[in-house]
């Protein structure tokens, strides 16, 4: 069995290799509490760097979700500062905060699928958001749900969807945009072994074509393991970086 | 099938609450509206037919009368002047009096009726007192006065219930907008998140609010027409009554008040969920 070392969080950005470039999400001592007594989140920092891939890992209750919605600004920090694409959100205005949300794709826990929208239009979503002409976007967008494995469901309401093909649509409106940034919420949870190790291998062709920057909360450890990415471990509201060990039998 | 589908689901049981609501509001404030202009036409009618118009009454003998009708006809502004003949007399007393005829004992006020400009009685009252003729004259001012302020207040109490319509429907839109709202509040969440402006947002509820507001708003319109029409028709065949009523009937500016009610519905939705939406985004980062 493998084991892994952690690190305290307050030295990973200095842990982490040099780039000239701007991390594309920064956390700045970042704290977040719903109440006195209510502490999610108590002294964060990490910063991911364009065209990495990281996993956040953690027991349940955690905060994985918490620190996730902060990344895609859905929440803002009670403490600290978070800055996506060199910019410090909390100085943002709204336009500008709807701007930086369009480069970033999400894959919500819950999937969040229009309910009265077919699977087609549910990931055509984000392009119609950003006012593409849907002749601009057709092809593509059925190529992508042909590649998740549902290009015969194009037409299929989300009531009508398994968890697995629902996790699917959700995944394919995440990518479909290619997004700098794809945060994903557990993206493996409801398929099987090979559904999710094709879904990686999209994530990962994602990572290293695009270049896009990928942060998945997942619990999924295997998956982690064979993934070969940076990992970071939270808990008790502070986030550490792990060092696994090579999987037995491969060259890094 | 449309693979461009609102973002907004097209059925939702609320707006069909909705739609009967502003359809109710916006016929009683076209109603309304139809009622006061109807009132205003009415007390302008009235006023019309008796102003410029002034009815001497000679007190004196018949020769007095008679010279009066001359001194009358040369003062400036007078168009005409006629002493009332007794037939003439007796017809006006008709309504209190019945129509058997009146003794021929029976002396009857002199009466000259007086077409003339609206200032012209107080030259005409001058002249005849130089004259040395004494009479009273009734210039139906006071008349004029008492009708113009009883349709001035059924107009003003129309225009308020015009006025308090439009603010229940404007409350009554808001309410639920923001009921929509709630219930759709994943959508909106979702939009949000993945980069859509508050314009974007507010845009899809605006356009279904206005669309909905207009709709119903000219069912509405098309109703008080309907009703407004039937009361003029149940009117007219009633013709004992149509006195009350001078020159009523369905003009152009009754077809802007039937024009504007779906405008102004569709415009107060649009706003109505202009400021809810942008009121629940505020509450998001």
């Amino acid at each position: 069995m493998a084991t892994a070392m952690e690190i305290p969080q307050r030295n990973l950005m200095a842990d982490q290799d040099i780039s000239t470039d701007e991390p594309v999400l920064r956390l700045d001592r970042v704290g977040l509490s719903y109440g006195p007594d209510s502490e999610v989140l108590a002294d964060v920092s990490l910063a991911l760097q364009p065209g990495s891939m990281t996993f956040l890992t953690g027991p349940s209750g955690a905060g994985k979700s918490t620190l996730l919605r902060l990344a895609y600004l859905s929440l803002r920090p009670t403490t600290g500062r978070v800055s996506v694409f060199g910019q410090d959100t909390s100085r943002l205005r709204r336009n500008d905060l709807a701007a930086l949300r369009r480069r970033i794709g999400v894959v919500f826990q819950e999937f969040r699928l229009l309910d009265h929208l077919s699977a087609y239009e549910n990931v055509a979503l984000p392009l119609r958001i950003m006012g593409r002409p849907e002749t601009s976007y057709r092809k593509d967008v059925a190529d992508l749900l042909d590649w998740v494995g549902l290009g015969d469901r194009l037409e299929a309401r989300p009531a009508t969807l398994s968890g697995g093909e629902k996790q699917r649509v959700a995944i394919a409106r995440a990518v479909v945009g290619k997004p700098d940034l794809l945060i994903a919420d557990e993206p493996t949870g409801n398929v099987d072994e090979d559904m999710a190790e094709r879904l990686f291998r999209l994530f990962r062709e994602l990572n290293r074509r695009v270049r896009t920057t990928v942060l998945i909360a997942t619990h999924d450890m295997a998956l982690v393991r064979r993934a070969r990415a940076d990992v970071l471990r939270l808990a008790q509201g502070m986030v550490v970086k792990v060092n696994l060990p090579e999987p037995r039998g491969e060259n890094t | 099938m449309s693979r461009t589908a609102s973002l907004l689901p097209r059925e939702d049981a609320r707006e069909g609450a909705l739609f009967f609501v502003v359809c109710a509001l916006c016929f009683l404030a076209a109603f309304s509206g139809l009622v006061s202009r109807a009132a205003y036409a009415a007390a302008g009618a009235w006023t019309s037919e008796v102003s410029g118009e002034l009815t001497i009454r000679v007190r004196g003998s018949d020769a007095d009368a008679q010279r009066a009708v001359g001194i009358i006809g040369t003062v400036s502004g007078v168009a005409s002047a006629h002493l009332l003949t007794r037939a003439e007399s007796e017809e006006l007393l008709r309504p209190w009096l019945g129509a058997t005829g009146l003794p021929e004992s029976l002396q009857l006020p002199r009466l000259i009726a007086v077409d003339a400009t609206i200032d012209a009685g107080e030259a005409i009252a001058a002249a005849l007192k130089a004259s040395g003729i004494n009479v009273i004259i009734d210039d139906h001012a006071a008349w004029s006065s008492d009708a113009r302020r009883a349709t001035d207040t059924i107009g003003l109490i129309a225009l308020s219930a015009v006025l308090l319509l439009g603010a229940t429907g404007v409350a009554v839109i808001a309410f639920a907008t923001h009921a929509t709202l709630l219930a759709r509040r994943d959508i909106v969440e979702l939009l949000h998140l993945s980069g859509a402006k508050d314009d974007f947002i507010a845009g899809l509820f605006e356009r279904r609010f206005l669309m909905l507001g207009v709709q119903a708003g000219a069912l509405g319109a098309l109703l008080a027409f309907g009703a407004a029409a039937f009361i003029l028709f149940a009117i007219r065949q009633s013709d004992g009554q149509a006195w009350l009523l001078p020159q009523l009937s369905l003009s152009l500016a009754d077809g802007l008040i039937l024009g504007l009610a779906p405008l102004v519905a569709g415009a107060a939705a649009m706003l109505a969920a202009n400021v809810t939406v942008r009121r629940a985004l505020s509450g998001m980062v």
